[in-house]
């Protein structure tokens, strides 16, 4: 939002901040300035000027005049434009301004330019250069002065209806410098409605004002009314339309001026029917449903309530009568209506903010004064039209000045201050021994300010936060509850990065080709209904999509490499919240070798995160190598899985993933019981060497030896292997022993017999 | 004579251990002379034969002899030990300036660290740290929060809304509501986490990335104990004293609410690029609870009162390594990743 300097001025006696100044004050007070710009700096140095002589350059459309500018003397100038003649009084724009400089035009001189209105920055007409009834050389431009645009961020305003207009604007910047606000004088006529108004939903349209207004003369704006609306970044149409929008840009009241001819019979103010449309001003005809509220007369729709207007009925050169329309709308209603027909006007970015429905009489009564004076001999037909549904007025709010202190943590505060800074707000006050009663002024009634607490804010920001000093709390010396997940997790990605391993974070999105790739069934995910971009159509039920794209992409870059993530896997629960399972993903990829080493490197940080976890041979996946991919088993329950890629699913070289629920793994990691004394007596050892088909599963042995070996098996280890096409010879370490002596030779031959029994009961053959 | 016999045996043998050249020649002559069996053994052998006051004079000779022997013998055995070692330790030079094999250590996102950091500097303060979902209900996201129905956040255009009829939150404020329902009054917590906007990406925008809610509930918490709290924090996050001024802002779970500006870190406040010459960065925003916020966490907002902000970790990242590129934290190049 623009506000021009100037235009705050108008409305505050003897403001004497500069821009920039006041630029940093509302910054601190009220909303966020973004900038200070100057604007129209050459209406200092541009004058009015008498062409005296106009002499066309042959062979060009050009003609070299002579000018009087006062001022600056008289200047020869080259001008293109058709109407530059003898006697004319124009604008003349000395070298220095707007980028003109002294120059050479089909080798005559130019000193400066005669401008067009488009040119100087006053409307968007450029059939020629200006031209003036009156005025002496050497004069300023009327009207037309230089001045500075403050803007605000439209985001900080959306809490504020009050401040889309200068009049709003004005009144902060009264209550901040405590200069007064001077009033905005303007009488309402009295009279017979001039037009039947009704409204079919009080709860979208709470109120519709109107005047009429006949003997109007369409034509252009006084420059000076063209150069505000310029200014703050409104293009100048005609004075009836400028009217409108100055009124809009001053008091935040968006209004439209139909035609009067051209609307037949009354006013309906009524959500369209299916199948209606609207042709608007901006030459867009508009399809509408029951969702749109429009203005109709007897014929049909006349407007699109709060965003634009009709064409047909538009203001135009032959206008003689016209409707000139304030009316308040259902913010929410505008917004979604704006939404739908991807129409944003200033007219609705207002009406989104939650108008004050007072606000219409207001914006009418301060429209007749300025039509009279755009369009001499205009007169109103009869008085105003107004329909509204009176709300209940807000309640007054209460609190106390130890509250307002206790709040704010300044406990000097006095009754004097808060009185002085509400009632500069134009709250009405009344306090009596610190206890408050403030009635909330219908502006910042519609949705701001309600509640007391709102109202610390206004005391607050005009006090000045940096007026308060910084507190120290006093609270209770607690150790806080920590969950003990996050201190898991915080040591487990310490662990793997001194392992090594990299973090990567990867998105909670994958795409529908992720999905089937990695054979993850489409029903299981939770869908995005509105993704704005590809492959996020689906919430994530897996780590692995991500990561196999995370293994290509580096694999271009490195020979090999560890990477990890832990992230959530989110599973649909229906109408629940879906379930979301911490997993870890850690990679150990190498471009050459066999596959062994990174797959045994996964094996060994599996049992340093999943202390005492074993492998079992899994059902390979697709996207599994078919003879590497094992279940890992914490105290008998699956926690995970250990796998290379299958080769078609990474572009070069070998990766091996190991893939672990937290969740699991977290419940079943032991703990740290009671202390065992430490052995007494010796132990002894035996080597047993088994023999058995070539691909026996080492594991599957050793859990086979394990109950054979009984109470005295300390230890059962495996210690290596010979494997052939003939068969596969592994050997194990027993080690046995008791708790209170030392077992006999001849135990120990008894174990390893019980052993070697057992094991050739099952089909193998034991070396001797 | 015996006497002779020894005596020859002892120098000859000392001729023999003089003129070695390995340790097992040593150990030849040790087996030979000093053996059990050895010639020294077979001498004293013969001490039967001899009177007892001969057998005195022979004894002490014969024990003369043996320890002279063993001593240079220890000591030849000594200097071929040491030689060995040295030999061997020469043999074992070593390039330490080739390469380790194996991976070097890894590195945590610079999220985690970031995050990691400010947690171990609430929990230092009393905080407790929470967790919430990244799938969450409507009414935690918006309603519970004081964001009405109409209220424009809850456009098509910024929330991801999914088939289960919940939505991906789009901030960590969800965790205000949860934290206030399970710790209750007093409370002081934060809530770090990821979090989504229904934004195209591009360098600066990102549709995935990461907050830290903040909460104090307690009585008569005010704007003071609020400033005091960032100023200390925010001080401690950049280790340096940072000056902060607050400003009107508004969030619909705050009342009043703020912008919080910290002094430019670059030009101290004189105005650079950085500060786009205004001599503030805006960096959070926060707030007292609202009291419907309260109300719907189950406090009394006449009883309690509270403050909360919102810390945008990503744009911390961001500003702490100088990042351009905000899609470089989810792209999984480890070419970036392990930088930090």
């Amino acid at each position: 939002m623009k506000f021009s300097s100037s235009w705050l001025a108008e409305h505050i006696d003897g403001l004497n901040l500069a821009p920039a100044e006041l630029g940093s004050l509302i910054t601190i007070k009220t909303a966020e300035c973004e900038g200070v710009e100057p604007h129209g700096a050459h209406f200092d140095h541009v004058v009015i000027a008498r062409v005296l002589t106009s002499e066309p350059i042959p062979g060009t459309h050009l003609a070299v005049a002579s000018v009087d500018t006062g001022r600056y003397g008289i200047k020869q100038v080259v001008c293109g434009a058709p109407n530059c003649r003898a006697n004319l009084l124009t604008a003349y724009v000395p070298p220095g301004q707007l980028g003109v400089t002294n120059a050479k035009l089909r080798g005559v001189d130019s000193a400066g330019m005669l401008a067009s209105s488009k040119e100087l920055g006053i409307s968007a007409e450029d059939e020629g250069i200006i031209e003036f009834a009156a005025g002496n050389p050497g004069d300023a431009i009327p009207g037309c002065s230089s001045d500075t645009i403050i803007e605000i961020d439209n985001k900080s305003l959306t809490h504020r209806p009050d401040l889309w207009g200068h009049h709003g604007m004005a009144r902060e910047v009264s209550a901040i410098t405590g200069r007064p606000l001077r009033p905005v004088a303007a009488e309402l006529p009295s009279g017979p409605a001039p037009i039947a108004v009704t409204i079919a939903d009080a709860k979208l349209c709470p109120r519709f004002s109107a005047l009429r207004f006949e003997n109007v003369t369409v034509q252009p704006s006084p420059l000076w009314l063209q150069q505000r609306l310029e200014s703050v970044g409104l293009n100048p149409i005609n004075n009836i339309v400028d009217v409108t929008n100055f009124v809009m840009a001053d008091l935040a009241q968006p209004m439209h001026a139909y035609d009067a001819a051209k609307l037949n019979g009354g006013i309906t103010v009524r959500p369209a029917t299916d199948g209606e449309s609207c042709p608007a001003l901006n030459g867009t005809t508009y399809s509408l449903d029951p969702t749109v509220l429009v203005i109709a007369d007897e014929s049909g729709p006349v407007g699109i309530a709060g965003i634009i207007g009709g064409g047909p009925s538009a203001i135009s050169a032959s206008t003689t009568t016209i409707l000139l329309e304030a009316a308040n709308f259902h913010a929410a209603s505008i917004r979604k209506t704006s939404t739908k027909l991807k129409l944003r006007t200033d007219a609705s970015m207002r009406f989104e903010k939650s108008q004050d429905p007072a606000n219409t009489v207001r914006a009418l009564a301060r429209a007749v004064a300025l039509l009279e004076e755009v369009s001499p001999g205009i007169r109103l037909v009869g008085g105003v039209a107004d329909v509204y549904y009176s709300l209940p007025p807000l309640a007054p709010i209460e609190f106390t000045l130890a509250w307002m202190q206790r709040k704010l943590g300044k406990a000097d505060l006095t009754a004097a201050e808060v009185t002085a800074i509400l009632t500069s707000l134009a709250f009405g006050v009344t306090e009596a021994a610190g206890q408050f009663t403030v009635t909330v002024p219908s502006w910042r009634a519609t949705k701001d300010v309600s509640i007391k607490d709102d109202l610390v804010e206004e005391v607050g920001r005009m006090i000045g936060y940096g007026n308060l000093t910084p507190l120290p709390p006093l609270v209770p010396n607690t150790v806080p509850p920590l969950p003990p997940e996050r201190a898991y997790l915080r040591g487990l990605r310490q662990l793997l990065t001194a392992q090594g391993y990299t973090e990567v974070y990867n998105y909670s999105f994958v795409n529908e080709a992720q999905a089937v790739e990695l054979g993850l069934p489409i029903p299981d995910h939770v869908r995005v209904v509105n993704p704005i971009a590809q492959g996020q159509e689906l919430l994530r039920t897996s780590l692995l999509p991500h990561i196999k794209r995370n293994i290509n992409d580096n694999a271009r870059e490195f020979e090999s490499f560890r990477l990890f993530e832990i992230g959530k896997e989110i599973h649909d629960r229906g109408r629940e919240l879906p379930e979301e399972i911490p997993h870890l993903a850690a990679v150990s990829f190498a471009k050459h070798g066999d596959g062994t080493a990174s797959l045994f490197e996964l094996k060994r940080l599996a049992g340093t995160i999943a202390v005492g976890c074993t492998l079992e041979p899994a059902t390979a996946h697709a996207y599994e190598h078919p003879f590497r991919s094992a279940i890992v088993i914490l105290r008998n329950e699956p926690i995970g899985r250990l796998f290379e890629f299958h080769p078609s699913a990474v572009e070069t070289g070998r990766a091996a993933v190991l893939y672990l629920d937290l969740v699991k793994l977290q419940a079943l990691r032991p703990e740290t019981g009671k202390y065992r004394p430490l052995r007494r007596f010796p132990t002894s050892a035996f080597d047993l060497t088994v023999v058995a088909e070539p691909r026996e599963l080492a594991g599957r042995v050793l859990h086979l030896i394990e109950p054979l070996a009984g109470p005295q098996a300390l230890k059962v280890q495996y210690l290596y292997d010979y494997t052939s096409e003939k068969g596969r010879s592994m050997t194990y370490r027993i080690t046995v022993g008791a708790a209170d002596r030392t077992l006999t030779s001849d135990e120990v031959t008894a174990t390893r017999a019980a052993i070697i029994a057992g094991l050739e009961a099952t089909g193998l053959t034991v070396q001797s | 004579m015996i006497e002779t016999l020894l005596s020859d045996l002892a120098a000859a043998t000392q001729a023999r251990i003089a003129a070695v050249t390995t340790a097992d020649e040593l150990e030849t002559i040790r087996v030979e002379v000093l053996g059990r069996k050895g010639k020294l053994a077979e001498v004293s052998k013969d001490m039967g034969k001899l009177s007892p006051e001969q057998r005195g004079v022979v004894g002490k000779l014969l024990n003369a002899a043996k320890q002279s022997l063993e001593e240079t013998l220890t000591t030849r055995q000594n200097a071929f030990a040491a030689a060995a070692l040295a030999a061997r330790l020469e043999r074992e030079w070593l390039d330490l300036t080739v390469p380790a094999p194996g991976p070097g250590l890894g590195s945590l996102h610079p999220l985690t660290q970031i995050q990691a950091e400010i947690e171990d500097l609430f929990v230092s303060l009393g905080f407790t740290v929470l967790d919430g979902p990244e799938v969450e209900t409507e009414f935690n996201n918006f309603d519970a929060l004081n964001i009405p129905p109409d209220h424009p956040a809850r456009d098509m255009q910024d929330t991801f809304w999914l088939s289960n009829g919940h939505l991906l939150r789009t901030h960590t404020s969800p965790v205000q509501v949860r934290g206030m329902k399970k710790l209750g009054p007093p409370l002081r917590m934060i809530a770090p986490g990821r979090v989504f906007r229904n934004e195209e990406v591009d360098a600066s925008h990102e549709h995935t990335f990461y907050q830290l809610e903040g909460m104090m509930v307690d009585k008569d918490v005010s704007v003071a104990h609020l400033i005091y709290f960032m100023k200390t924090l925010l001080s401690a996050i950049f280790k340096r004293d940072v000056t902060v001024r607050l400003r009107p802002g508004y969030f619909p779970f705050v009342e009043p609410g703020f912008e919080l500006d910290i002094q430019c870190l670059i030009c101290n406040g004189t105005g650079c690029p950085v500060c786009k010459h205004s001599g503030w960065v805006e960096l959070l925003p926060c707030g007292l609870v609202h009291p419907n916020v309260l109300r719907l966490g189950g406090i009394d907002p006449e009883e309690y009162s509270g403050f909360a902000f919102g810390l945008g970790l990503t744009r911390l990242v961001m500003m702490r390594y100088a990042i351009d590129d905000i899609r470089q934290l989810q792209g999984g190049d480890l070419r970036f990743l392990t930088q930090f």
